[in-house]
């Protein structure tokens, strides 16, 4: 495999295939983020794309030579990004749409996680499930930004906890705190905002997929 | 026991480290209720993260993935048509290589570094070392970027004096070459600036400029007037006329006549014609300091001196009691008969020279 200096080299001076190799290497990380943050996925695919293409605009200035500054940059634009994207939605007037929300329209994401679970479609069902996702991104939005970045880094990149500490510039004690912290928190505030059932409806939807 | 945050973090290493294996998830750990761990409260964290690691919300969508590398792709490729080719550029270079910002910003350091000891140890050089040429060349530049005719008088002037300073250290047998630089330099230096202040407006400027060059003539004057006991005759010669042009009162030779002896082994008779010429003078053939010495007849200094041979000097002169020296090639010569009568045989009628 490549390391990553020379590959970062090759896309700071733009050949495609370096370029490609990164993209591939962080889409899950951007993604993660920020469908985490945000209710719905169209929205998220949306931010994502605007993060990468800034990510092709200012990769020649990026001074990063390995992996977790990679991450951290990329990171950071995403945070401004998903910044924007409420700041905006602060100024303008809330409005019903006629259409179907981001994730029922998906054939995939979470309808299709619907769809597994339930052939039929059961439009109650899906719903539920909606509304247990934005649950979810209420109780991220809740976290602070460096244990969301703790959870990116590690449950979705998968990254170690060294790296992980690199990326934030933390020792690797701080991280396995935040890591502790964050998981703390989600488990309190979903368990807070639903009965002890609905709590680990969570975890059943996810048994159920299995079955 | 471990801290829970410990405990947490190694039962999700554990996890990795299965899942790299290729092994699934344990199904127990998806269900927190009914987890047969010893640590329950570690065990239902775990699977809170791993429920989250899998949440399909969070999974990409492999078109979307792909349409969105495809955009990216060519947005890469539009900003490349944009900008131009640059091909080997240096400040991509310096961007893309933190070693060649480090490399350059020292050698610049180095740079200025050297050329400023180089200037700074070219001050104190004098014309036979190699680092002279710095400073000649450093001064050169500062005439040259002179903003007004002053400055550049001034800057003049304070070459000149630099000059003079020089030459106290040079007027040594050792630097004989180096004196005389020196000294043709002090002129160049005193003579440009009495141009730069000749052509300077009448004013208070023009005469402070003109006292400075006044007081610094002087002071050349009496410098080198100091140095001439220690310097050999070509020296002396080259230094009186330099007093010369500072306005001293020096010798100066218009011509000479010398009658050479019938037989060899006789006495010549040399007569010369010219300024300042100071009781006591001592001769100078070709540059020898001849060990008579002259007195004034009608206007002539008058001296004779034993002869050897029938040789014609190429160049007779005088050496002042002040140290100051003279020379002349406008000879005339004439031999005598067994009578002690003369016959003239001039050889040329060129001008005196000192």
């Amino acid at each position: 495999m490549e390391a990553i200096d020379r590959q970062l080299d090759r896309a700071r001076r733009g050949e495609p295939e370096a370029l490609s190799a990164l993209y591939r290497q962080l889409l899950p990380g951007v993604f993660g983020y920020i469908a985490a943050r945000v209710p719905d996925r169209a929205t998220a695919e949306d931010l994502t794309s605007d993060v990468f293409l800034q990510m092709v605009e200012s990769i020649s200035r990026l001074r990063a030579n390995d992996e977790a500054s990679v991450a951290a940059w990329i990171l950071q634009i995403a945070r401004v990004t998903v910044a924007g994207y409420y700041r905006k939605r602060e100024h303008q007037p809330a409005f019903v749409s006629l259409e179907p929300r981001g994730w029922e329209e998906e054939e995939s994401g979470a309808s299709r996680v619907i769809s597994d679970s339930n052939p039929n479609l059961d439009p109650v069902r899906s719903a539920e499930a909606r509304d247990e996702w934005d649950t979810v991104v209420k109780a991220i939005n809740t976290l602070t930004e460096e244990q969301r970045q703790v959870l990116v880094g590690r449950l979705i990149l998968g990254y170690d906890v060294a790296t992980v500490a690199r990326m934030l510039g933390k020792k690797a004690n701080a991280v396995k705190a935040l890591q502790f912290r964050a998981l703390q928190r989600l488990q309190r505030v979903l368990g807070k905002q639903r009965s002890p059932e609905q709590a680990y409806a969570f975890h059943r939807y996810r048994k159920e997929d299995t079955l | 026991m471990k801290p829970l945050p410990e405990r947490l973090n190694e039962r999700l290493e554990q996890h990795n480290a299965r899942s790299s294996y290729g092994e699934g998830v344990p199904d127990w750990l998806l269900s927190p209720v009914h987890a047969p761990s010893q640590d329950p409260e570690a065990d239902e964290l775990v699977a809170l993260a791993l429920r989250l690691q899998s949440a399909p919300p969070l999974q990409v969508d492999p078109d979307y993935a792909w349409q969105l590398e495809q955009r990216i792709l060519t947005r890469n490729a539009a900003l490349h048509l944009e900008q131009p080719v640059r091909g080997w550029s240096f400040p991509r270079l310096l961007r893309a290589h933190p070693v060649f910002r480090v490399a350059l910003s020292l050698c610049l350091l180095l740079l200025l570094l050297g050329t400023g000891v180089l200037v700074a140890a070219a001050q104190m050089t004098n014309p036979d070392s190699p680092l002279y040429v710095v400073k000649h060349w450093e001064q050169q530049v500062q005439v040259s970027l002179a903003h007004s005719p002053e400055n550049q008088a001034h800057l003049d002037l304070q070459f000149a004096q630099d000059r003079l300073k020089t030459l106290v250290t040079l007027a040594d047998a050792a630097h004989v070459q180096a004196y005389s630089e020196a000294l043709v330099e002090l002129d160049q230096r005193i003579s440009a600036a009495a141009r730069v202040i000749d052509a300077l407006p009448a004013g208070a400027e023009h005469d402070r400029v003109e006292s400075q060059l006044a007081t610094l003539q002087a002071d050349a004057r009496h410098t080198l007037r100091g140095l001439l006991p220690q310097l050999a005759l070509p020296e002396r010669l080259l230094t009186t006329d330099e007093l010369g042009r500072l306005g001293d009162t020096v010798p100066h030779l218009v011509s000479a006549e010398i009658i050479l002896p019938a037989h060899p082994n006789g006495q010549a008779v040399i007569s010369i014609a010219g300024e300042d010429i100071q009781p006591g003078a001592q001769l100078l053939v070709d540059s020898r300091l001849m060990d008579v010495r002259g007195s004034l007849q009608n206007g002539w200094y008058v001296f004779v001196a034993n002869w050897v041979g029938n040789q014609h000097p190429q160049r007779l002169g005088i050496l002042n009691p002040d140290g100051t020296a003279a020379q002349t090639t406008t000879i005339t010569l004439n031999s005598s008969d067994d009578h002690g009568n003369s016959n003239h045989g001039g050889n040329g009628n060129s001008k005196g020279k000192p």
